[in-house]
């Protein structure tokens, strides 16, 4: 893959301080990862992680807060819980689950999220490049992640 | 933190309170490189207080079926718990230092979720019943110190009669019904006695209070925890026995003037020693109130003022809805409730829904967790939609916004 993955990552506005680290929504020194801030990490809902994958998105990963310490006490171990079903989910319609990733970071750690960010594009940056334009199509979120693959639309 | 809305030159008391969150984070940082987060002891302060509590309900009960609430035999009933039970004396060190634990884990308890705001909006309950708690848990380690029956016992009570004979106009009746008559007498005992366990059951139902707003609240710490903690409750009952401390027994013509102090339940009476009764007693009482007031009285009291997001409570849309629990199951504040579905829904999935979702705005925090929950789109924080969110997705992956750099 000659071009630098394209990432989205939604953090979580009491995990990682951004403000020393991005700049108009990218990462400063990963200017190929886009941040989107949310409330909590568990209001990302995984439909959008799938939405951002299937508009070309090379990877897609949520950051929220330590885990113990989410200051809405679950989100973070919700929206992990919710991670590994949606990359189980994928996994059946042979996306590598490596594109998917849940960090989990405090306010101070900076260096530590922005190392563990570097490792996740380096990660992806030696993947095969993705199917392009996955016929998108809402997923059939309502089936339970155990339902088998042919039932699905 | 986000600067969803700049706030405007924020007081000093937002400053400081920033400051303290930040220190509090910082310090997880450096537990968590001794500890791996899950087992971080600073994140199950409220499950070690608990574990604390438990350990001296048990060897309370221990306790209880030797004492003796008289004033001949209170003395001598815990010289015979200590010297001729089997164990009794290490159960009575378990008793004391487990109190000093409790103590030092609602305090850092409180500290961390003050810091945290982990107190404020709709998080006000567990504060203000936490509030009685401290109170009740100190009132108790109080009268504890008092069944005993030594020289300190009865000098603490003489000096807690002073403070409450200071309280204006009620003086002289709380006074009457504490000791029970008119002066100290074997019913005096009795009600100290009560005074111990009878707080220490309504600990419980602060606690039910405690916990009404949280799903899966942390109760216990992690196992390694609960074991270090007892263990160390125990060794400190066997190296550091209760004898230590030799206090003759309390008798009328004894009178004591100093006694050993005890950091973790006696610094209102150790103030006694510079100010007047009255003013401690006014001091407790400006505490618990200020300690109060804390989640409304700041300055900070709205997230635009706190410069937090504002997403505004989270909204069911009733057309989606198909009744299926599952933001039910993962709010974390029980704010959600399913109720009867007065009809079906708009969308194929809500055709034959019995239930519906809805928000009770009083108890939301606008955390947004249950949008993540819900895979129907049934609902939304009002001023962050998925609308939003997904534009913003858009334009990160639109063709040349993300592609200047090239590998």
């Amino acid at each position: 893959m000659t071009q630098v993955p394209k990432v989205i990552g939604f953090i979580c506005d009491w995990s990682v301080d951004l403000k020393p680290l991005s700049d108009g929504g990218r990462l400063r020194e990963l200017p190929n990862v886009r941040v989107v801030q949310v409330p909590c990490s568990g209001f990302v809902r995984p439909d959008w992680l799938e939405e951002a994958l299937n508009r070309g998105a090379d990877g897609v990963f949520v950051t929220g807060c330590p885990y113990g310490d989410c200051l809405n006490r679950e989100g973070n171990f919700l929206m992990r819980d919710r991670i590994d079903q949606l990359q189980r989910r994928l996994q059946r319609r042979k996306v590598d689950t490596a594109r998917i990733g849940m960090l989990a970071f405090g306010l101070h750690d900076g260096a530590a999220f922005l190392a563990e960010v570097k490792a996740f594009v380096d990660r992806i940056a030696v993947l095969p490049p993705a199917q392009p334009a996955r016929t998108a199509g809402r997923p059939a979120v309502a089936q339970p992640a155990g339902t088998p693959e042919g039932e699905r639309t | 933190m986000s600067t969803v809305v700049e706030r405007q030159t924020p007081g000093r008391y937002a400053r400081l309170m920033t400051t303290l969150l930040r220190e509090t984070l910082r310090l997880d940082v450096w537990v968590n490189r001794l500890y791996p987060t899950d087992f971080n002891p600073l994140y199950y302060t409220g499950g070690l207080s608990n574990l604390f509590l438990f350990t001296l309900v048990l060897s309370g009960i221990f306790l209880f079926f030797y004492y003796d609430a008289s004033l001949g035999e209170a003395f001598a009933s815990v010289q015979y718990i200590t010297d001729r039970v089997p164990y009794g004396g290490i159960v009575r060190g378990v008793h004391r230092y487990a109190a000093d634990g409790f103590i030092v884990a609602i305090l850092l308890h409180l500290l961390r979720n003050w810091f945290t705001d982990r107190h404020l909006f709709a998080r006000d309950n567990p504060w203000i019943s936490g509030m009685f708690l401290l109170l009740f848990g100190g009132f108790i380690g109080f009268t504890g110190y008092q069944l005993v029956w030594d020289e300190r016992a009865q000098l603490l009570t003489s000096m807690f009669v002073a403070m409450l004979r200071s309280i204006p106009a009620f003086g002289a009746t709380l006074t009457r019904l504490f000791i029970g008559g008119l002066g100290i007498s074997d019913g005096t005992l009795v009600r100290i006695l009560f005074l111990h366990i009878g707080p220490a059951t309504a600990l419980y139902a602060f606690l039910w209070w405690h916990y009404v707003r949280l799903r899966h609240p942390k109760i216990w710490p992690p196992g390694v925890w609960v074991l270090f903690c007892v263990g160390l409750v125990f060794l400190l009952a066997g190296v550091v026995p209760m004898t230590r401390e030799t206090i003759p027994a309390a008798a009328p013509a004894a009178h004591p003037t100093s006694f050993p102090m005890d950091v973790f339940f006696l610094i209102p009476f150790w103030l006694l020693n510079f100010l007047p009764a009255g003013v401690v007693v006014l001091l407790l009482v400006a505490l618990f109130v200020g300690g109060l007031a804390i989640p409304y009285a700041s300055r900070r009291e709205t997230p635009v003022e706190m410069g937090v997001r504002h997403s505004g409570v989270a909204q069911v849309i009733d057309g989606n809805c198909t009744g299926c629990e599952l933001c039910y199951y993962d709010c974390p504040y029980n704010a959600i409730v399913m109720v009867p579905s007065p009809g079906p829904g708009l969308s194929k999935a809500a055709a034959n829904r019995s239930l519906l979702a809805v928000v009770i705005e009083s108890r939301c925090v606008e955390c947004g967790i249950c949008i993540g929950a819900c895979p129907f789109e049934a609902l939304e924080l009002p001023k962050f939609l998925e609308r939003d969110v997904l534009r913003q997705v858009a334009e990160a992956l639109r063709p040349g916004s993300g592609q200047a750099v090239r590998a």
